[in-house]
């Protein structure tokens, strides 16, 4: 019990430390930095949803996230709706795209799934480069308006901190309370032996199908966050680049976990920044983190100091080892 | 008007039959999905621009040059990413194979820059008229090579040693270890043999367009499409997915519009999901 009351006590620091982090942050490069780790803890918590409960790898939250944006900054541009509105189209954007190919891939097996999400993603920046009666194509939108919240603009860095904090956070505590939920416990179910879920009467196809939806709306709302605070997009939101860091962020930070990808994404999105290491050179490094990753610690940082806890603990008294 | 369009589609369709069977068979053999198979593609389009542009070789050696280039490629990363990997699960093959396409692309953006090269080839200038539909030489060559290679791969997988064994090992893993077959040796085999399809297709379809890094990414993408449509790991099924697709996409192009054409793999893809999720030719692995 003391070590997960000593869990939660690190957890609450971490997110007093991130909300009292403007207090002290002025550059308002740094500030960028963490409004985009932000962003990617959304985005990242949409990918650990399916690969790290459900078992299922999907190459598409580039294209819910770019889906979202767009939504997002067309209704934003051409209808003039406000944020909240359009964040929630964007999400149900995302969730619905999700359904309409989840439905066909999930029907069959785990491989064709893979495939059929990287096609999805490679489509959706095609579609987005290609119609530009809808998209200006190439060209991307600019002047998408900030968000405004009980009618304050939102300007400054500060500011987009705290609203997006506030977002990421939702996203947070509604993720915890899904995966404990009983659609979090039949996914848990299915990952772990599909043929068992199924004798315990759970519609297997059903549930993964929720959880890529679900996926999909957490991904156009980080979407649809990064329009209004970028104020551009143009098709390169729906870059591979976004999903090697994703993976990266997921895999090492410990797929299945919350906080372990939380960390991952914190971590893996502020070293090459404060490195400062050229886009193009990590691409490039971040394949080759990926592929001794997945090549010597295929269950990531989390798994790795969950197996030096169980040690630990199988040191001192054997029979806690679960806690 | 009609048969030009199909003509147009059955040289498009040997690109991608090049590649989709590669494709197909390593995931017959090996179940593995190889991400990196469009850089293998890609790689061979920079081997045949250096062999042939630079070097000023004749083109057959360029081609063979290519060809030996990417073998050698082939034999690397499956050793260094495929065969570490063969006993875990399904989703860290594609994670390995996908790290694997993301340094060959970014390595290649590195070494050769993202400036689109063209290759000019001898024999596209040569015109040649079949009836109302007009091809060049080069075009012809394509589509021949494409024939030729299909008919070496399946002498090679019925009638040589290496090529019983890995359908033995498509069949089952097991019995194959239990009869003295080399798994792992097989694996290898295959890659390099896919690799040897993407040289041609790179060497040959490549410089019909320009060659750059993310040229990978398109071809994998419609050769993904085919693999699906045609059952995977059905090889036959995938040649003949390819050709369907790029005589389709070809009359879409021709009558609808580009950006049709563009999407019509994956709308093709999913449609064969709803309808035949085994594919258009069943799952039951042919090679």
């Amino acid at each position: 019990m003391t070590d997960s009351r000593s869990h939660w006590l690190i957890i609450l620091s971490a997110i007093a430390v991130a909300l009292l982090l403007p207090i002290v942050v002025r550059s308002n490069y740094l500030l960028h930095i963490m409004i985009m780790t932000e962003i990617y803890v959304i985005l990242a918590l949409s990918l650990n949803l399916v690969l790290g409960y459900a078992g299922l790898l999907s190459l598409a939250p580039p294209a819910f996230f770019g889906i979202g944006a767009y939504t997002s900054a067309l209704l934003a541009l051409r209808l003039h709706l406000p944020f909240w509105i359009d964040m929630a189209a964007a999400g149900v954007g995302g969730l619905v795209f999700a359904a309409a190919i989840g439905i066909p891939s999930l029907r069959l097996s785990r491989h064709s799934f893979v495939i059929v999400t990287l096609s999805f993603t490679l489509l959706a920046q095609l579609v987005a480069t290609k119609w530009t009666g809808l998209t200006r194509g190439a060209m991307g939108l600019p002047g998408i308006p900030p968000a405004t919240v009980v009618g304050i603009a939102v300007l400054g860095k500060v500011a987009w901190y705290y609203l997006i904090m506030s977002i990421t956070l939702a996203s947070l505590g509604f993720f915890t309370l899904l995966v404990r939920a009983r659609l979090g416990r039949a996914i848990l179910t299915v990952r772990e032996d599909e043929i068992l879920a199924q004798a315990a009467g759970i519609n297997t196809w059903r549930v993964k199908l929720h959880t890529f939806a679900i996926s999909g709306f957490l991904g156009g709302v980080a979407g649809s966050c990064y329009a209004h605070y970028i104020t551009f997009i143009d098709p390169s939101v729906f870059d591979f680049y976004y999903m090697e860091n994703l993976l990266i962020m997921v895999i090492l930070g410990g797929s299945g976990t919350v906080w372990g990808v939380v960390a991952g994404a914190v971590i893996f999105n502020m070293i090459p920044e404060l490195l400062r290491i050229h886009p193009e050179l990590r691409t490039f490094l971040y394949g080759i983190v990926l592929l001794v990753a997945v090549s010597a610690a295929p269950e990531g940082l989390a798994g790795w100091v969950g197996a030096r806890r169980v040690r630990q603990s199988q040191g001192s008294s054997p029979e806690v080892r679960g806690a | 008007m009609l048969f030009q369009h199909i003509a147009n589609g059955l040289i498009q369709g040997s690109l991608y039959a090049l590649i989709a069977v590669g494709l197909t068979l390593v995931y017959g053999v090996l179940e593995v999905v190889n991400f990196a198979h469009g850089e293998l593609y890609m790689l061979a389009a920079f081997a045949l621009y250096m062999a042939f542009s630079l070097l000023n070789l004749p083109y057959i050696l360029a081609v063979g040059l290519t060809m030996l280039i990417l073998m050698g490629l082939g034999f690397v990363v499956a050793r260094t990413v495929i065969v570490p990997h063969l006993r875990r699960s399904f989703e860290t093959t594609v994670l390995a194979t996908l790290a694997a396409s993301i340094i060959l692309q970014n390595g290649a953006r590195f070494v050769f820059t993202a400036t689109p090269r063209q290759v000019i080839v001898p024999l596209e200038d040569v015109i040649v008229s079949l009836g109302r539909v007009i091809v060049t030489g080069h075009r012809l060559l394509v589509m021949v090579t494409a024939m030729i290679a299909f008919v070496a791969l399946q002498l090679f997988v019925r009638r040589t040693r290496t090529g019983k064994a890995m359908r033995a090992v498509s069949q089952s893993k097991q019995a194959c270890l239990m009869v003295g077959i080399d798994v792992r040796r097989i694996a290898v085999h295959t890659m390099v043999l896919g690799a040897a399809l993407c040289a041609l297709a790179g060497a040959m379809v490549a410089p019909l367009y320009d060659i750059f890094p993310a040229i990978g990414t398109t071809v994998v993408f419609k050769s993904f499409a085919v693999v699906i449509m045609g059952g995977m790991g059905n090889v036959p099924g995938a040649m003949i997915a390819a050709f369907m697709l790029g005589v389709c996409e070809s009359l879409a192009g021709g009558y609808i519009s580009m950006a049709a054409k563009d999407a019509l793999g994956f709308s093709l893809m999913i449609l064969v999901l709803m309808i035949r999720p085994d594919g258009l030719f069943g799952r039951r692995v042919r090679i």
